[in-house]
């Protein structure tokens, strides 16, 4: 698994979770908040993509990770 | 998980259950939550009280266990008001002549003249045409803002709202988006970026977690320039902010520019219960489309002549109010001189923040236990994760010398570990 791959799967579940957004035009060096996410959404994003992944990363850890590339860093940290 | 992981764990990772059966919890909470550390941590919920929410009361459970004295910094009593005699003898009088519940929603067999009567006084006290009462501050929120909003609606929240405004924009199907917290500028870009759209925003007067009010005139501008309404949940600053105590509202005075006030009687009132304010056209509309007020049963009488009681009391001078903020300054004063952190509270409700271990907030929290303070320790992701804390509720029924009590006890069990004082 590379850290691409997991921006995809996280993109796939913000796009599942945002009526009205342009997957295309979302860039990993954001925040999901940048495309109108709020904690709800966002809270739903990172559940669904950890459970895609099989793995649980505690919450308080993802406090300070601001964009979705760092996102996608951290889940890589626990990938087998 | 592995062991040395468990304390790097919360409740908030869990609210995703992976086990076959919808009644089945989680293995991996199951696990967590028995863990003795985690354990511990969770005994500071639901500690039984013994007696009234006065600064002196008994309280058992927690990590000691047995029943003990305690000096009560928790409870939400801020004038007194649950404990004053006229407003016990008023909800006595009351339980006797009407009996213990309501037995019925308010729409059908609930509503009794005191009913009438709170919601007629609450309005009156507001300034406002028209008062709905619901059964707690939380169905009022709920009901509140899924009467009111819609589908294709967007409700602009400021970042520490209450979980109450959060769920009442779910269940009306409304978008929700924040802006960061207090900040005008941020509202403006929000309600900016969501021209076009019916929207609503929502602030409170007093934010819990932090103890620091909303900076309404610089927020109202804002919304007055993109003509959208402000509803203003007074939770925590009914009864304490303001010349005859009104709320942050009538602190700043702005009353006749906030389109919607909501308050609970949970807090300074000293009951249970929430409402809303406003119009009448809009009142009338909510009482029939707001879901927590018309399937659920009416708060029970004997409560509600209790808290028209609680709101004579209160607002027929400014002895408590007076009494309140004498403490909060007292206390302040107190924590300040310690070093601890408050934050940005300006308010009763001061918070000690202590930092981002759990482990030490509950190893704080179990040696103020021990010193018989009653302060209880609030964890991520009730806070974040980078500013675990304390908070005390200021009461004005605390005597100087339980202040000064208290202050000992912090400085012995919270400053002095962290390093603050005591150097010396
Ligand atoms: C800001 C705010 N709104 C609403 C509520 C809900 O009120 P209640 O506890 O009376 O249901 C609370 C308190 O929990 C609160 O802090």
């Amino acid at each position: 698994m590379t850290k691409e791959e997991i921006i995809e799967i996280i993109k796939k579940h913000l796009k599942d979770n945002l009526d009205d957004i342009d997957i295309d035009t979302v860039s990993a060096d954001s925040s999901m908040r940048d495309y109108g996410a709020n904690s709800l959404d966002m809270i739903e994003v990172v559940s669904a993509t950890m459970r895609e992944l099989k793995i649980r990363v505690p919450r308080s850890e993802l406090a300070d990770v601001q964009t979705i590339d760092a996102l996608a860093a951290k889940f890589l940290e626990h990938v087998e | 998980m592995k062991p040395e992981d468990v304390l790097k764990f919360s409740l908030a990772d869990f609210t995703y259950n992976d086990s076959d059966g919808v009644l089945n919890p989680p293995e991996d909470f199951n696990a967590w939550i028995q863990d003795p550390r985690v354990a511990t941590a969770m005994s500071f919920f639901e500690q039984p009280l013994h007696n009234s929410p006065k600064p002196r009361t008994e309280l058992s459970g927690g990590h000691l266990g047995k029943r003990r004295p305690v000096i009560n910094l928790t409870s939400y009593n801020y004038l007194g008001l649950s404990t004053h005699p006229e407003v016990v003898q008023a909800a006595a009088q009351a339980l006797m002549h009407y009996g213990v519940g309501a037995s019925g929603a308010a729409m059908l067999s609930g509503t009794f003249d005191q009913h009438v009567l709170l919601a007629q006084e609450l309005a009156a006290f507001k300034g406002q045409d028209a008062c709905m009462l619901f059964s707690s501050g939380y169905g009022g929120n709920l009901g509140a803002i899924q009467g009111l909003l819609q589908k294709g609606d967007v409700l602009v929240v400021d970042s520490k709202c209450h979980r109450s405004v959060v769920d009442g924009a779910t269940l009306s199907g409304a978008k929700m988006v924040s802006f960061a917290h207090n900040d005008a500028a941020s509202l403006d870009e929000t309600l900016a970026r969501h021209a076009g759209k019916r929207r609503m925003v929502v602030v409170e007067g007093v934010y819990s977690m932090d103890g620091d009010v909303a900076n309404l005139p610089a927020l109202l501008d804002v919304c007055d320039a993109h003509d959208v309404p402000l509803y203003l949940d007074e939770a925590h600053s009914s009864l304490v902010y303001g010349e005859t105590g009104r709320g942050l509202g009538e602190h700043f005075g702005v009353e006749d520019r906030i389109g919607v006030h909501f308050g609970t009687l949970s807090k300074a009132f000293g009951g249970v219960g929430g409402f809303v304010c406003g119009e009448a056209s809009i009142m009338r509309y909510l009482k029939c489309y707001a879901a927590s007020f018309q399937f659920s049963c009416a708060l029970p009488p004997a409560i509600v002549a209790a808290m028209r009681k609680s709101l004579e009391v209160a607002t027929r001078d400014n002895t408590l109010r007076e009494k309140l903020w004498a403490n909060v300054r007292h206390f302040r004063s107190n924590l300040i001189a310690m070093g601890l952190d408050i934050g940005e509270s300006t308010s009763q409700v001061i918070p000690i923040i202590v930092g981002s271990s759990g482990e030490q907030l509950i190893e704080l929290a179990m040696a103020a236990q021990e010193r018989g303070l009653y302060l209880q320790p609030i964890d991520f992701p009730a806070v974040e994760a980078h500013s675990r804390r304390f908070r005390i509720s200021v009461s004005a029924q605390l005597s100087a010398a339980d202040i000064d009590e208290a202050s000992n006890i912090i400085e012995d069990v919270i400053a002095r570990p962290l390093g603050l004082v005591g150097a010396a």
